[in-house]
């Protein structure tokens, strides 16, 4: 049996790819993962990081108003929401590289003008080793969890990450 | 830089799956190259450095001498409450961070991180020299490297549930 590390349904040994969800499995009759970490990573989903709620501010919302609510709330970053749909995402990275010597000017500038646009999302099932693969690709430190509506949920960032593998070795350590 | 292993992750085979955390330096986490201030570097020269070199830290040191780190973190602090920019770096960095030797291994740097909240974290050479810095994303990248294909090609949610077994 072989038991597809996306969807969980059980594919008769030998199948190549899998049946329900159509991942390809050829890789997995090669070996099995070599410690609980990598065990973890493939079977863990985004859920068990426990992401934070997303704190979301309006398009229109002062770009000074964003940065002082970074500060206040100690977060890395705002989703921005329009109608309950996500259309941006602005964190200290946008501020430091869109604001920079010149935000005394920028100040009442809406954050809609220096968000990020068409933020990559992940949905609470997502595997963990998948969320590490999208933040590293799009070299991203927050990624918004969506439900099925697309709805914003949730909000992963790398210090979670970090935070979960510094616990699962901890776990196998002791 | 990067190093490959005997089971080096270049040929994209889940063989080739190995995390050793517990073993490997930090060396192949892909620390970056130190971005290095003076401590009386004003806050608006170093503002304008981040953004030319697109990066979120620079490193203040005087001869060769760490003497604190200034992230994008303090940045934010001070932009939001419209601060002075015309201050010394030295007044407004986080002094005398926590650093890693090149000998210490990714697991320890993760676990540093995760603790103290870091995402950078200067490494020093035996002679307490300036190396390079360990970002949060150099580990990200390392666990990629050392990670089998198939988890980065896990279909788009929702499935496309194809038809149920019973009756195909």
């Amino acid at each position: 049996m072989i038991i597809c590390p996306d969807c969980n349904c059980e594919n008769i040994e030998g199948s190549d790819e899998c049946e329900q969800c159509g991942q390809s499995l050829t890789s997995l009759h090669l070996t099995d993962p070599a410690t609980e970490i990598e065990r973890s990573l493939l079977d863990d989903r985004v859920s068990v990081l426990n992401p934070k709620l997303p704190v979301a501010v309006s398009p229109q919302t002062p770009v000074g108003e964003v940065l002082q609510k970074l500060v206040a709330q100690s977060i890395g970053c705002v989703i921005v929401v329009e109608g309950g749909e996500l259309v941006g995402i602005f964190s200290e990275r946008d501020a430091l590289q869109k604001l920079n010597v010149d935000v005394d000017e920028l100040r009442e500038r809406p954050v809609s003008e220096y968000m990020t646009e068409d933020a990559q999302t992940l949905v609470a099932d997502s595997k963990v080793a998948f969320a590490v693969h999208r933040m590293d690709l799009g070299n991203y430190r927050h990624v918004p969890i969506v439900d099925d509506q697309g709805r914003p949920v949730g909000i992963v960032s790398v210090r979670d990450i970090l935070r979960y593998l510094a616990e699962k070795m901890g776990a196998t350590a002791s | 830089m990067f190093v490959a292993q005997e089971n080096g992750s270049d040929s994209g085979n889940a063989v080739n799956f190995h995390l050793r955390l517990d073993a490997e330096s930090v060396e192949h986490a892909f620390p970056s190259d130190p971005l290095a201030v003076d401590p009386k570097t004003s806050v608006r020269e170093v503002l304008a450095l981040l953004k030319d070199s697109q990066t979120g830290h620079v490193v203040v040191a005087e001869s060769g001498e760490i003497q604190g780190i200034f992230t994008e973190r303090d940045a934010l602090k001070l932009m939001a409450e419209g601060a002075d920019f015309q201050v010394p770096v030295a007044d407004v960095m986080s002094p005398d961070p926590v650093t890693l030797r090149n000998q210490d291994t990714v697991g320890q740097a993760i676990q540093i991180m995760a603790r103290g909240g870091y995402r950078r974290i200067p490494i020093l050479d035996d002679t307490a020299k300036l190396q390079g810095v360990l970002k949060s994303s150099g580990i990200l990248h390392y666990l990629v490297q050392h990670f089998p294909a198939v988890i980065y090609n896990l279909p788009p949610h929702p499935h496309h549930n194809t038809q149920e077994r019973e009756g195909a």
